[in-house]
């Protein structure tokens, strides 16, 4: 059942214009008038290049703009220049605009796309970014298997430079793939697709009050899929293209959100993943993922003093996360040199689990468990980057799948520290 | 005149027996509160854990870093402390109420002074408890923020947060108590305005360069660290 | 005698298509004719329509349903002899019903006496009467039209041992109208008919009519020369004479068919008639809204022709590749059923014989600004044989009533030129004219009614359109509006209930007067003007303020 009370009498009439349709499209904006354009056009064109006969609409969900976001996208002309004979796509294809709320929620943003996918029975939808430089054929990527092969979940499978996506690398891939069981790489991205069982299924538990779901819904969406029996899949899109620099949230923030949702994601389906073994991949369509080379970075050495400092400034905030033999193996590996510094791979796994199990017991507040990995993950980093430098594109690969497997290994480690009362 | 020693000695004797006469009733009824008081007290006792442990209290103090502290004072667990608290309240008010049976001159108007005190020393309590909690929080979030932002000292920003709050909060439990009102609100304000002046001088005149060099080293690290930053997603 | 009254008949007329062959046979052998089809005038003045499209009925090999001409001036004696179509003529009139007859311009039969005579010898007077080359090289690279059995425009004469030029079928050689012996002799058979009565031409695929070398031989400006001198010389003759242009074209391409009024009266809007089919299976208005909005403005005095079906496939030619392979999926999944670029089914059929469906395809004909043409059958739902080769499986015998030979003939039912439709569904004994003539409620029945109410107000034939754009795009909404009169007609083109809001503030204040059960509705106002539609409903208010 939809939600109704977060839809507007205008948003409702638009969605009562637009009727049933097959596939759904939704642009969570804000402030994004220069942008939003491209990533219409291009949905447009993804439209009439593979779904000419569907039943389709576009969705704009706005978190409050106030540079006429909205405004360019209803002024924006559909039709292609030139076309003068016969029509260009069978179908009316609506753009449909709705403010969800006075600042930017993707968890809001989301929870409207799913309540308007619900009531026009939406068989697969797709959330895009407006500030990704969006390809037609990324479209139907993320729509296709839903829409033709049952798929509940799509995630996205990208094309990344070196040292691109270290947090999802080193992190979230592994622990989520360990943990969950499922071998899907971007849990957490900018593009995704889903189906409309999957939409309804999430529409229908009230968890939209948990900043964790609000912060990083997709993930929440891809354990659902997972943990209900639903299939899951990854969708090969292209490069990954980098942000513009500065812009985004900082690493404290994005770790907060995704690692935060993560944990939140561990507690809350704690029932499904306790008993699965091992790991299974997933279909994907198109090409693998893949990695390029890329001109090493700037020394991060900043990263292993902020490491360092924090070893030494949170020790009791670390002693209430960590077990001790952890933290004396952490404190030790601080006082190493710079150019000797190693974060092993199991000391990293351990870390990461005991936080979680921390987390999951509140052993002080929950931000803060997330705000004292933040160094820790740094060190990591600094780690991995001194490790990596030189490595070949293969060499990474396969540290990575060792990484994975590491978790994999450790993970009744985790079922221990979950359920121990200290 | 041995007769009338005799009789004074009767008569003394007579009036301490009517004295104790009179004063055991109120002796028994006071031991009959006192012991009712008992049992209400380990009966309240007993609800408040149960209803305490129920809300998880102790977890939420643990979280709060109240937990710690007690534990430093070598006291047992927030809610050990709340129900015994509650115990020795009301034992302490059935006390007080039996005392005041007695009608001992002098004494009952100490001991309705010591009830009319009772509801504020209980509000004293919660205002201290609070902000021992607040402080604790807020000074590690401080601490937190300053380590992740890399900042020089981060542990004399959680400090002085932590110290600031614990000020305030001893304020406002003296003056719920009403202690020594004036004194406390003088010596609060010169104490927190001379901590806020002292930081003012400190940047402003003493510290000119170095404020400068920190504000401008902080609002340029943070542009510098997100450029610097790798994509971490 | 012709009909004198109004110049612009046309306009006003609801025009039923029918081959005399295939309405009502007479004579017991098994084909029909002109007596039987003045026997049916009654049947069809009561349906309401006021002009009759007479397919060829000429003399002709019969090799391309009467297409392929043989003699121009006289009537096919298995049809009857002119004086029988005389006598049809008179009958038509006298109800008030104006007569269409075909003139095929651009070829003829091979044994018309003129190919005879052009082939007999190079050097024959009428040699220059068609289009003759000694390769087939010329007007290299101009579009083979009947792709399905032609393989080149030229064919190999062996009398004349040359090619002739020929854009239908090879038996059909191409006139050549750069001489003007041609022109006049094409202008004596007009006049023979004239003189006759007949109300109008449909002139058959006019835009063929000229070739140059390094063009594609369709439009040419000397085909509209053509057209010009013969209109000029219809207008000065016979006033009030109608010509109507089979041109397959783009309506951008069409248009110039109407020149400056002293071309064609009337043109077909090919375009139009797949879109109407696309926008109820798509449920979308988009493909209507699009042609219209790409169809120019034509001279007051002219008038499109808009029709559902005809004796011909549903052609998609005038559409894209991706609606062409949709049209084709959608309705035509069975290859049987495709022929040269084109559906060769009837609407029932492809409406699946859903009545809702039907009637609001009926509905759009009727209300879109253009003269509507209804073919034979339509009206009772008749279906088709897609088994019976080339076009004819949309030709079958009129289904009069669900006895011998379904009324058609007293023949033998083997002699009849065609089977009769018997399948369960759509035969003669379900489907035909005396059964739905018995019921009120029948497709005949409501037909009629709606023919009725559309003669009853010229806002339909003469009224300017202005679409309403609802942002429900299931609904296809419009008002008409001549003069003080006004209709909104609003259409739900979907299979399922429909709320639609109406902008209608510049008709406030007015009262919608539904034009069937004639009931008021709610006073035009401020507001967005709100209505539900159950599937495929219609609606045609006429707007009264009062």
């Amino acid at each position: 059942m939809a939600e109704d009370i977060l839809l507007g009498d205008d948003f409702l009439r638009q969605l009562m214009s637009v009727g049933e349709v097959d596939l759904l499209v939704a642009i969570p904006t804000y402030n994004n008038a220069g942008t939003v354009a491209q990533a219409i056009q291009a949905i447009e064109d993804s439209y009439q290049q593979n779904f000419v006969r569907d039943r389709v609409v576009i969705l704009n969900v706005d978190g409050g703009s106030t540079d006429h976001t909205t405004e360019t996208i209803l002024n924006m002309n559909g039709r292609k220049a030139g076309a003068h004979r016969g029509i260009t796509s069978l179908r009316t294809v609506h753009r449909v605009t709705t403010q969800y709320g006075r600042t930017p929620s993707q968890g809001m943003a989301l929870r409207t796309v799913l309540a308007a996918a619900d009531l026009l029975r939406a068989r697969s939808c797709a959330i895009v970014s407006p500030a990704t430089t969006l390809d037609s054929s990324w479209i139907a990527s993320l729509l296709r298997p839903a829409y033709r092969q049952d798929f509940a979940f799509v995630a996205p499978l990208y094309t990344r430079t070196k040292f691109q996506g270290l947090l999802a690398r080193n992190l979230l891939y592994p622990m989520s793939r360990a943990v969950f069981g499922l071998r899907i790489r971007e849990m957490y991205s900018d593009e995704w697709g889903f189906s409309g069982r999957l939409a309804t299924q999430c529409l229908d538990q009230n968890l939209w009050g948990d900043e964790a779901v609000r912060a990083r819904p997709e993930a929440w969406m891809a354990v659902t899929a997972i943990c209900s029996g639903m299939k899951c899949c990854q969708s090969f899109l292209g490069p990954k293209a980098p942000p513009p620099a500065g812009s985004g949230p900082d690493i404290v923030e994005t770790i907060r959100q995704t690692v935060g949702n993560l944990f939140w994601c561990f507690e809350t389906f704690q029932d499904h993943w306790m008993d699965r073994t091992g790991t299974e991949a997933v279909p994907t369509f198109g090409s693998d993922h893949e990695l390029t080379a890329e001109d090493a970075p700037a020394s991060q050495e900043k990263s292993f003093e902020l490491f360092r400092i924090a070893v030494k400034q949170l020790d009791d905030i670390l002693s209430s996360i960590l077990r001790p033999d952890t933290l004396s193996q952490i404190r030790k590996i601080a006082g190493v040199e710079a150019g000797k510094f190693r974060f092993e791979a199991e000391l990293w796994v351990r870390t990461l689990y005991e936080f979680a199990a921390s987390y999951h017991r509140t052993v002080i507040a929950r931000d803060h468990i997330l705000q004292a990995l933040v160094p820790l993950y740094r060190g990591q980093l600094y780690s991995f980057l001194q490790e990596h430098r030189a490595s070949s594109l293969e060499e990474m690969e396969a540290d990575s799948e060792a990484l994975c497997l590491e978790f994999e290994r450790h993970k009744p480690y985790l079922i221990e520290r979950w359920k121990a009362k200290n | 005149m041995k007769d009338t020693i005799v009789q004074g000695l009767q008569q003394a004797y007579l009036n301490l027996f009517h004295m104790i006469a009179e004063f055991l009733p109120r002796l028994v009824v006071m031991l009959v509160i006192i012991l009712s008081g008992l049992l209400v007290a380990y009966a309240l006792k007993y609800v408040v854990r149960a209803v305490l442990r129920l809300t998880k209290l102790d977890r939420l103090s643990e979280e709060a870093g109240a937990s710690r502290v007690l534990r430093m004072a070598a006291l047992p667990s927030m809610t050990e402390v709340l129900s015994r608290s509650v115990f020795w309240i009301t034992l302490l008010g059935f006390i007080l109420v039996g005392i005041s049976i007695l009608n001992i001159a002098g004494l009952q108007e100490q001991i309705s002074r010591l009830l009319r005190l009772l509801p504020e020393i209980v509000v004293a309590m919660l205002i201290l408890f609070l902000g021992l909690v607040i402080a604790n929080f807020l000074s590690r979030a401080a601490l937190l923020a300053a380590v992740n932002a890399g900042y020089a000292s981060p542990k004399m920003a959680s400090w002085s947060i932590r110290f600031g709050i614990w000020i305030l909060a001893i304020a406002m439990a003296l003056d719920e108590l009403g202690v020594a009102r004036q004194t406390v609100i003088a010596a609060f304000s010169i104490v927190f305005g001379a901590f806020m002046l002292g930081l003012a001088i400190a940047f402003g005149l003493g510290g000119q360069g170095l404020a400068r060099s920190f504000l401008e080293r902080s609002l340029g690290e943070k542009k510098d660290d997100k450029t610097n930053e790798l994509q971490p997603l | 005698m012709a009909l004198q009254d109004d110049n612009l008949w046309y306009k006003d007329a609801v025009i039923y298509q029918l081959h005399v062959r295939t309405f009502c046979d007479s004579d017991g052998n098994g084909i029909g004719d002109f007596r039987g089809l003045t026997n049916k005038l009654d049947y069809l003045q009561e349906l309401g329509i006021n002009a009759i499209w007479l397919l060829p009925f000429y003399p002709s090999p019969l090799r391309d349903d009467g297409y392929d001409i043989s003699d121009y001036t006289s009537v096919n004696p298995t049809y009857g002899t002119i004086d029988d179509f005389k006598t049809f003529l008179a009958a038509a009139h006298s109800r008030r019903i104006r007569v269409i007859t075909e003139l095929v311009l651009n070829h003829t039969s091979d044994q018309h006496p003129w190919f005879q005579e052009a082939r007999s010898s190079r050097e024959n007077p009428k040699r220059d009467w068609y289009v003759w080359s000694d390769t087939d090289n010329k007007y290299h690279g101009v579009r083979i039209i009947f792709l399905d059995t032609e393989m080149s425009n030229w064919a190999w004469d062996p009398i004349s041992k040359s090619y002739y030029w020929h854009r239908f079928f090879s038996h059909q050689p191409d006139l050549n109208f750069d001489n003007p012996a041609v022109r006049e002799a094409m202008w004596d058979v007009m006049k023979f008919w004239c003189d006759i009565g007949v109300d109008g031409f449909r002139l058959d695929a006019v835009p063929y009519l000229v070739e140059r070398e390094g063009t594609s031989c369709e439009n040419l400006p000397e085909t509209h020369g053509v057209i010009r001198e013969l209109r000029k010389r219809l207008d000065s003759a016979y006033p009030g004479k109608m010509l109507l242009a089979e041109a397959n074209q783009w309506p951008a391409d069409v248009r110039d068919y109407f020149g400056n009024a002293d071309e064609f009266h009337m043109a077909f809007h090919f375009p139009l008639m797949p879109r109407m089919f696309m926008a109820v299976k798509l449920e979308d208005r988009k493909p209507i809204i699009e042609i219209l909005e790409q169809t120019p403005q034509i001279p007051d005095t002219c008038q499109w022709c808009i029709f559902l079906r005809n004796h011909d496939e549903l052609t998609l030619e005038m559409v894209t590749d991706i609606e062409r392979d949709y049209m084709y999926d959608a309705f035509a999944n069975d290859k049987a059923m495709r022929i040269n670029l084109g559906i060769r089914r009837r609407l029932a059929p492809m409406m699946e014989n859903d009545r809702r469906r039907i009637e609001l395809l009926n509905g759009l004909l009727l209300s879109m600004p253009g003269t509507p043409i209804i073919y034979y059958g339509d009206e009772i739902g008749m279906g088709d044989n897609i088994y019976l080769g080339d076009r004819n499986g949309v030709r079958t015998p009129m289904q009069w009533n669900g006895g011998w030979n379904a009324g058609f003939s007293s023949a033998d039912p083997e002699r009849l030129y065609s089977p009769l439709i018997s399948n369960p569904v759509y035969g003669y004994q379900s489907i035909n004219v005396d059964s739905q003539r018995r019921s009120e409620h029948s497709l005949l029945s409501w037909t009629k009614s709606v023919i009725q109410t559309r003669n009853s107000f010229q806002v339909f034939s003469r009224g300017s359109i202005e679409f309403l754009s609802p942002s429900n795009h299931r609904v296809l909404a419009y008002v008409r509006q001549l003069g003080e009169e006004k209709v909104l007609v609003v259409n739900n083109l979907s299979s399922s209930a429909q709320a639609v809001e109406l902008n209608l503030q510049s008709y406030k204040g007015h009262i919608p007067i539904e034009m069937f059960g004639r009931n008021l509705f709610p006073r035009i106002g401020e507001l967005p003007y709100l209505l539900t539609l159950a599937p495929y409903q219609f609606f045609w208010f006429r707007l009264r303020r009062i």
